[in-house]
């Protein structure tokens, strides 16, 4: 008897009367060769977080014969009990493209050669010298990357700050993070969530602001989708400017114009005080009322129009009343609200129903729709205000929680602080007694630290191409990918100016540097990530890196040693990974920002800061979680000194966007990412499984719109902005549904580059570009 | 391509008779044996298989049902192997880790070997004794949905589907170590 033929496939079968499988299969079928060498059985499994997203997924990596063979979900990790996503399971092709970058190299009259180490530090000693010499601090940069390891960052921090005494020092998170940042910094004086990945197993009612999270956070997404099978009275609203697959599995999807968010986050406020929903003793004894400057005219948009050259804004914080805010508050009715959004009155009142409900849990998550935007950081405010105000924060399943793109925008750039304005544990170079503070640490001499920010991001290129930056390091990154309006970032290497791109594949960025280093990529070195959730995940080489590629960290190490700096990095050769980290940690000791030893984090699947006495901290401010809130219950946001240890509820009024559509270019255009490639694609690219099932660009466009047009999926159209044009396959009812009258690109193609037509308008506080609305012009091509 | 053939193909891992094979382009006289096309479909042992048809715009559960099923012109749509409880939460997105495959040139060459699959018996305690699963079963709750079935390959398929809980009698192995005080 075979088995080929139970009765309930069998029955399957016969019913329809297709391919039916007899015992001559099975015969065929034992002939199959069982035993493998490349087999399971002498492969070693170490632990290692996903390189890709912000996420941090615990993997389990398989080594044999020095080269990684698979991977496998970590099921001890807490953060994805043993799933990954598609991204995830294919990381080990990610190591062995065959274009490896694997030696230095310097271009030579235009054409790049091999060179030493040895001859490319010397030269990079020299060129950082030479432009120290003749421009002082502002003559170099370096643009880093939030998915540098702490490692990478703090030698970067160490280097240009305490080294060369320049503040140019800023990551590519500026554009994806920073407005997130400037949310928690303002309200909280303190950066990062309050809550953990435990909110998406107990919260009740989620909030997706502009947030793709089935493709872009998918295994924080399932876990949400668990909560739901469970508990099948958890709700997901999914509040966008455009269907995606996160939509099909939204009990309430809210569409919104873009732009608009600002005045729905006003108008739900405005109903809460109206409903008279404010958890009152909450706010009283833990919140204090504050506004900024409110003029447009005053504020602009950043490097954009009169001002793309030089922008400058600082807000200021003033202080505001209950009274001020009902007041203000006062214009956003759901009858102007709904004209301003376009979203129906009944939505934006179910939206305050359900925020105001005192008897269910709120978590209200977000990452690059509010984030990139002209206002980002308000509308970080505007969410983080509706928790304030109904006390829905700092308790398992309610928490306003940002979510991050990179695997490290958390532990490196903003614990580190690899920020132009940055020191770490959200030190500021512009505070004297921050300065101090690292200068003690760090053995330096008072006075050392620059006291003035450096350039952000999109002003480092800008002040590259005007020659003021002369020597330029960028590390972990592809800018002339993702830098918004790139037309203003043509280069040809030779024009007198220095620059040296450290990565692990050729990409548009080492096209246009003059010296390319290679680097070792994840398991290859050793290193240390901080996820979203404020979990610090450490791990171990595992393999050699191809050629004489070297890590990052070690590059900066060896150029700041031959420029005479050694001393800021005092640990032998061989064994400086634990050591440095046990440095850097001691910026976070006692601040309620520790982290846990190097020590703790080898032999743990990484730890929630702050980590006390060996426990680490699931709610940050709350009784019974965090150590550092004595009372007995409730919550105390310690960390906001400046406003008497409570939080700040900002009020922030809505701003229209910088370019709107009109008749010459009468569509919005939106900018994002795609499950199966991460950022820019270098990586993920080179994997086959990955590259097939997205292998290039294509412009999404509403079946309305494309009739009218004549448009069908596959035909070319052109797209065109003010800025330039660009001409890429169409998507019909693909897996994102762009309302009628707006288009979305995904940015990962550098091919079909979509940043040619972007603007560079940014955040007025963050300096954060806006990547997701500008005007364009729809043509069949 | 005919139905039959056609259908071969889309078999994740299924029995198969010598029309079922397929050439090996450059190789002559090797045919594909259906170990190799379950290899073909994942970057290694382990890794998410791709989806080796076109996406016909309906979800993936209307075919591939939690006992599989048989669709006109294509072939046996195997069940999923993951805990069917989980495919109703967690793992209700299937596209979060299955992506289609598509004839595609790569982007660029790659060296990667990926680890091959190992079928190998489960050790019993003696001749009698039940095996035990010799391998993971994170993700492969589902026991019937490769031990059984039209989908089920010979050397794995399971003599007595009928007895329902697998795990009753064949425990999963968490370690090679012995058990010592
Ligand atoms: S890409 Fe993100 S969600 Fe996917 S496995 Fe990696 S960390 Fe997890």
């Amino acid at each position: 008897m075979t088995h080929c033929d139970r009765r309930g496939f069998l029955g399957a079968l016969s019913g329809i009367g297709v391919a039916a499988f007899g015992p001559r299969d099975c015969a065929a079928a034992r002939d199959l060769p069982i035993q493998d060498p490349q087999g399971h059985a002498d492969l070693k499994w170490d632990k290692a977080p996903c390189r890709y997203c912000g996420t941090g997924c615990g993997v389990e990596v398989g080594v044999k014969d020095g080269k990684v063979m698979a991977v496998r979900g970590d099921a001890a990790s807490p953060v994805n009990q043993g799933l990954l996503c598609v991204k995830g399971y294919h990381l080990p092709a990610m190591l062995y493209g065959k274009d490896r970058l694997q030696y230095p190299m310097l271009r030579k009259d235009g054409k790049l050669e091999r060179i030493s180490w040895e001859q490319a530090i010397a030269t990079i000693a020299e060129r950082f010298g030479q432009a120290l010499a003749d421009k002082g601090p502002d003559g170099v940069a370096v643009y880093g990357s939030g998915q540098w390891t702490v490692f990478d960052g703090y030698a970067a921090l160490k280097w240009v700050k305490g080294g060369m005494k320049s503040n140019n020092l800023d990551p590519n998170a500026r554009l994806c993070m920073a407005s997130a940042v400037m949310g928690f910094m303002t309200q909280f004086q303190s950066d990062e969530p309050m809550g953990c990945y435990e909110d998406l197993d107990v919260g009740q009612d989620f909030f997706l602001w502009g947030n793709n999270m089935a493709e872009m956070h998918p295994v924080l997404f399932s876990r949400m989708l668990e909560n739901k099978r469970r508990n099948p009275g958890v709700r997901i609203v999914d509040i966008a400017t455009r269907r995606t697959p996160t939509s099909d599995y939204a009990d309430l999807y809210v569409e919104f114009e873009p732009g608009s968010d600002l005045a729905l986050a006003n108008g739900i406020l405005h109903l809460l005080v109206a409903k008279g929903k404010v958890a009152e003793s909450f706010v009283t004894e833990n919140c204090v009322f504050k506004r900024g400057i409110e003029d447009l005219d005053k504020i602009g948009y950043g490097c954009f129009g009169e001002q793309a050259e030089k922008y400058t804004f600082a807000d200021e914080t003033k202080d505001a009343t209950r009274e001020d805010f009902v007041k203000f508050l006062a214009d956003y009715t759901p009858e102007k609200v709904a004209a301003i959004t376009g979203v129906p009155v009944q939505q934006i009142q179910a939206l305050a129903d359900m925020y105001g409900d005192a008897e269910r849990r709120a978590v209200s998550m977000w990452c690059m729709g509010v984030n990139q935007h002209t206002r980002g950081t308000w509308m970080n405010n505007l969410i983080t205000d509706i928790h304030l105000l109904t006390g829905k924060i700092s308790r398992p399943g309610n928490n306003p929680f940002s979510l991050t793109g990179q695997p490290s925008a958390c532990g490196t750039v903003r614990e580190v602080g690899t920020l132009a304005n940055r020191l770490p544990a959200d030190m500021v170079v512009n505070n004297p007694e921050h300065r101090a503070k690292a200068e003690k640490l760090w053995g330096l001499q008072e006075g050392t630290i620059n006291p003035k920010p450096g350039h952000h991001a999109v002003d480092m290129f800008r002040a590259f191409q005007r020659g003021d930056v002369v020597a330029m390091w960028i590390q972990t990154t592809n800018p002339w990918v993702t830098m918004p309006n790139l037309h203003r970032f043509d280069r040809k290497p030779g024009d007198g100016r220095f620059l040296v791109v450290s990565d692990i594949y050729p990409t548009p960025t080492t096209d246009v540097a003059d010296l390319i280093l290679p680097s070792a990529a994840w398991v290859e070195r050793e290193g240390v990530f901080g996820n979203t959730e404020r979990r610090t995940q450490q791990w171990n080489k595992m393999v050699e890196p191809p050629g004489e590629a070297r890590e990052d960290a070690w590059q900066i190490v060896q150029v700041a040693k031959r420029m005479g700096m050694g001393n800021l990095f005092p640990w032998p050769e061989g064994d400086w990974h634990e050591p440095m980290f046990e440095e850097y940690r001691k910026f976070t000791l006692g601040i309620g920002k520790d982290l846990a030893s190097y020590a703790e984090l080898k032999s743990t699947r990484g730890m929630l800061w702050p980590v006390v006495d060996g426990k680490e901290t699931r709610y940050r401010y709350a009784a019974g979680f965090d150590p550092y809130v004595k009372k007995a219950a409730g919550v105390h946001f310690y960390k906001a000194k400046g406003y008497g240890e409570k939080a700040a509820i900002w009020l922030r009024p809505y701003h229209p966007p910088a370019e709107v559509p009109d008749a010459q270019y009468p569509f919005w255009l939106c900018t994002g990412r795609v499950l199966e490639h991460w950022h820019t694609g270098s990586m993920t690219r080179r994997v086959k499984q990955l590259h097939q099932a997205a292998p290039r660009a294509y412009v999404e466009i509403n079946r309305a719109d494309a009739t009218r047009l004549g448009i069908k999926t596959g035909d070319k159209v052109r797209l065109v902005s003010r800025r330039g044009k660009l001409e890429l396959p169409a998507m019909v009812d693909g897996r994102g549904k762009p309302p009628a009258g707006s288009v979305f690109v995904p940015f990962f193609d550098e091919g079909l580059l979509v940043n040619r037509l972007t603007l560079d308008a940014m955040d007025n506080i963050s300096k954060e570009p806006d990547y997701k609305k500008c005007a364009v012009a729809v043509e069949r091509a | 391509m005919n139905a039959r053939i056609l259908a071969a193909f889309l078999l994740l891992a299924a029995c198969g008779d010598d029309s079922q094979k397929t050439a090996v382009p450059g190789v002559p006289g090797a045919v594909k044996t259906l170990a190799s096309v379950r290899a073909e479909r994942r970057l290694f042992d382990g890794a998410p298989p791709v989806i080796p048809h076109h996406d016909f715009g309906a979800d993936c559960i209307s075919c591939h049902t939690t006992a599989g099923m048989s669709v006109p012109q294509f072939g046996f749509a195997p069940p999923a192997p993951h805990d069917p409880e989980q495919l109703q939460g967690a793992m209700s997105r299937c596209r979060m880790c299955h992506v289609f495959a598509s004839k595609e040139p790569a982007f660029a060459d790659n060296d990667f070997v990926g680890l091959r699959q190992d079928l190998r018996a489960g050790k019993r305690l003696n001749d009698l004794a039940p095996p035990v699963i010799p391998h993971q079963t994170l993700l492969r709750e589902n026991c019937m949905a490769c031990h059984t079935g039209p989908a089920a390959r010979e050397e794995i398929r399971c003599p007595h589907p009928e007895r329902e809980r697998c795990v009753q009698c064949h425990l999963p192995q968490q370690t090679t170590g012995e058990f010592s005080r």
